[in-house]
């Protein structure tokens, strides 16, 4: 299920068969340029064991003129923000191996700047939360569905405060 | 007063009398011989020598025959009160003068056959003397002396005798009660006495009391003492038997259950007084077989088989059944009842108790509703995340439609194959909260599937391989819905026990009836590599509010889960190790065939 249109290290996913590069950007992995430029589009990874959440996620972010990458594990989350840099990673909470509070916490040591967004399906994350929060770990959480509007706004938002 | 047809006293008395009297007897005896032997050497040698004078006063006159000068020779015997008869005699043997002491004149008695060689005869004849002694003169026989005299001097000596005898018999019996009198005093006094206060003391029950002790220290002083010892242990185990009892009453009454106690006969003797105040019964009404009449008459019929039973074999009684209080509501009891055995093993009174499970019956069927509510949100939340993901994969797709008018179509159809997934899953969830009354068919291996797919994204996350070993039909008659909530719950905790990559094992076939277990059924084995239970978790993990995960879980599905089986009449087994390196566990659950099912 790993199949992407920029590199096989991108673990994007083939949303409707066809590749989707990003516009704009060179490939990722390849490009020296890895700091974020004022003005510049925004990079956001999506984090979604649903492949279909993720896909359609990335297709709604890049039909509003963001650069979006989509991936379904926690490793390959870290592993393409290592090489990427993104400026916002939104992320399901409850996933196989790492979840997406680990993910954020992961993210924030290698990239302070990066802003994390949690989103959710299920109750029992809020224990998740609080947990992350007493040991100074505080994520902005959706819960699901999110309406793509309000993701849209939300993401904007984030992308245009200064870090 | 003990009153002795022979008493002791009694005995002792006439213990005298016959060694008093018996040795005077042979006293007397010997003596009444030795004075009869003296007596009569005595008389002999008496009437010899009268013989002798006689004889020589008479030579001359017979050699002169003068008869006259002899009988005025024998006169002289008169003063002799005994001689009856003296005469003298020729030699020719013709009489020649004589004395009577009652005839006069004399009259001549014949003489005996005498031979004049003879010196001397003498003999005993009808209670007289008889002497015969020939008169010598120069050697030469003259006459012959014939003196006769009666025993009436013996006889005066014997009745002296006899008075004196009589006497110092008389003066003995004197003694010999005087004797008693003490003896009783001594003797069988204080042994009455003694009798009298044992007799008091086991018919008063009054162990305080002692027997008066005796200044002596023979035998009954001992007697006396080792009797009043015995009476302090018998006071002080009394005492102790005493505590005990009203230890045991105290107990009975306050414990909650009502008590009794029965005779091996199965007659009640003893019940508490919670049991009269619960049925509003009196000590009369109950006694015997009278605890029939508290009894719901429908069951009596089942509870008499069982005590019965009970009653025959020995083997404790154990039943749930109504009894009517005293305000004519009846109350779930559970009865329970154990023989109580003698040193020989026989039983001799049965003790029960009758605890009140109404209120019991009524928490844990709170319990189960509070279980079955909380179960029912966790299976809530869980099928709301189960509908939000493709809901949140519709909304996204109804966006990318209206904003990409040209790939609308490719979208539009995405979203109706997650509007067909979201349909599914009420479909399947929709069987948790839809149960009929009546036991009905449930296709066990559909039911598993329904469950797995709930389950599906969390076994997913683990990585977890299920193998589900069933196939063809495996049907049983009973509570879907139930069976589906017991199949959740343990598939549920199977993955809350597995760890990344784990494996569970689902496996459901057909018991056939004659295997031996006796029962047709179907047996549903659910199987996991994970954590395992310890041997001191496994017993417990069946009791309500008994939880490993203390966050989330209410410690309650375990044990729903073994009561919605048990209701259907199934047993649910647990096998696990929780043996470092090789844990795993399983549980095992068998629903019999014919779809009985207890109501809940």
């Amino acid at each position: 299920m790993v199949a992407s249109c920029q590199s096989s290290s991108i673990p994007a996913f083939p949303l409707f068969g066809e590749p989707t590069p990003v516009p704009g950007q060179p490939n990722p992995v390849f490009s020296k340029e890895n700091q974020v430029e004022e003005g510049k589009k925004a990079r956001i990874i999506v984090v979604d064991d649903e492949a279909l959440i993720a896909e359609t996620v990335v297709e709604i972010l890049k039909d509003e003129g963001f650069e979006a990458a989509g991936v379904s594990t926690g490793t390959s989350a870290i592993e393409l923000a290592r090489d990427w840099r993104p400026d916002i990673v939104l992320s399901d909470v409850i996933l196989p191996g790492l979840n997406g509070i680990e993910i954020g916490i992961r993210i924030r040591e290698m990239f302070p700047s990066c802003r994390i967004i949690l989103f959710s399906g299920q109750a029992a994350t809020l224990d998740l939360l609080e947990k992350a929060r007493e040991q100074g770990h505080t994520f902005d959480i959706l819960a699901k569905p999110v309406k793509p509007e309000q993701l849209v706004r939300l993401i904007r938002a984030q992308s245009n405060r200064p870090s | 007063m003990i009153r002795l047809k022979d008493s002791l006293s009694r005995k002792l008395t006439a213990m005298n009398m016959l060694v008093s009297a018996g040795a005077l007897l042979l006293a007397s005896v010997v003596f009444f011989g030795y004075e009869l032997t003296t007596y009569r050497t005595n008389l002999i040698a008496n009437r010899m020598t009268e013989a002798e004078i006689i004889g020589a006063n008479s030579v001359s006159p017979l050699i002169f025959n003068d008869p006259k000068a002899v009988e005025g020779t024998l006169a002289a015997l008169r003063a002799s009160r005994h001689i009856t008869y003296a005469a003298i005699y020729t030699v020719a043997g013709h009489f020649f003068a004589g004395y009577s002491r009652d005839q006069k004149p004399s009259r001549a008695l014949p003489l005996p056959a005498f031979e004049l060689g003879e010196e001397s005869r003498n003999w005993f004849e009808h209670g007289e003397f008889a002497l015969l002694q020939t008169i010598q003169f120069q050697g030469k026989p003259v006459g012959v002396v014939y003196i006769r005299s009666d025993l009436g001097a013996i006889y005066d000596r014997l009745k002296g005798y006899g008075i004196i005898l009589l006497a110092i018999m008389g003066m003995s019996l004197i003694a010999a009660l005087a004797l008693s009198r003490l003896a009783q005093r001594a003797i069988s006094a204080p042994i009455v006495n003694l009798a009298n206060t044992a007799r008091h003391i086991s018919r008063d029950k009054d162990y305080s009391v002692r027997a008066a002790i005796t200044r002596d220290h023979d035998e009954v002083a001992l007697l006396i003492r080792a009797f009043n010892e015995m009476l302090l242990e018998i006071e002080k185990r009394d005492g102790a038997l005493q505590d005990r009892e009203r230890q045991f009453r105290t107990l009975a009454d306050s414990i909650p259950q009502l008590a009794w106690m029965a005779e091996p006969s199965g007659e009640l003797f003893w019940y508490n007084h919670r049991w009269y105040e619960f049925t509003g019964t009196s000590p009369e009404e109950m006694a015997g077989w009278g605890w029939r009449a508290v009894h719901d008459p429908e069951m009596l019929g089942a509870v008499l088989i069982k005590w019965r039973e009970s009653l025959a074999t020995g083997k404790p009684f154990d039943m749930i059944f109504p009894l009517r209080g005293k305000d004519g509501t009846y109350r779930q009891f559970l009865t329970l009842a154990l023989p109580v055995r003698n040193a020989q093993g026989e039983v001799v009174r049965w003790f029960g108790t009758n605890t009140d499970m109404t209120d019991q019956q009524r928490s844990e069927e709170a319990l189960r509703r509070t279980e079955k509510l909380a179960a029912t949100g966790r299976l809530a939340a869980s099928i709301a995340h189960e509908i939000n993901n493709p809901l949140e994969a519709v909304t996204n797709l109804v966006y990318l439609a209206r904003k990409q008018p040209a790939n609308a179509q490719k979208y539009l159809e995405l979203a109706d194959q997650e509007l067909d997934r979201i349909a599914q899953i009420t479909k399947n969830t929709l069987g948790f909260y839809r149960d009929t009354d009546a036991p009905h068919e449930v296709d066990i291996s559909r039911v598993l599937e329904e469950v797995l797919t709930l389950y599906a994204r969390k076994i997913r996350f683990k990585k977890i391989t299920v193998r589900s070993e069933y196939g063809g039909e495996i049907k049983t008659l009973g509570y879907s819905g139930e069976i589906r909530q017991v199949f959740a719950n343990l598939i549920s905790n199977a993955i809350e026990a597995l760890a990344e990559n784990g494996k569970l094992r689902i496996r459901a076939s057909k018991i056939a009836g004659n295997n031996g277990s006796g029962h047709a059924g179907v047996r549903i084995t659910f199987m996991d590599n994970g954590t395992g239970i310890p041997l001191a978790d496994q017993k417990k993990i069946f009791e309500p509010f008994y939880t490993t995960k203390k966050d989330t879980g209410t410690g309650l599905g375990l044990w729903l889960t073994l009561q919605l089986v048990e209701k259907h009449h199934g047993q649910l087994r647990l096998r696990s190790s929780a043996e470092p390196g090789r844990t795993w566990t399983a549980f095992s659950v068998f629903l019999p065939q014919h779809g009985e099912t207890t109501k809940i």
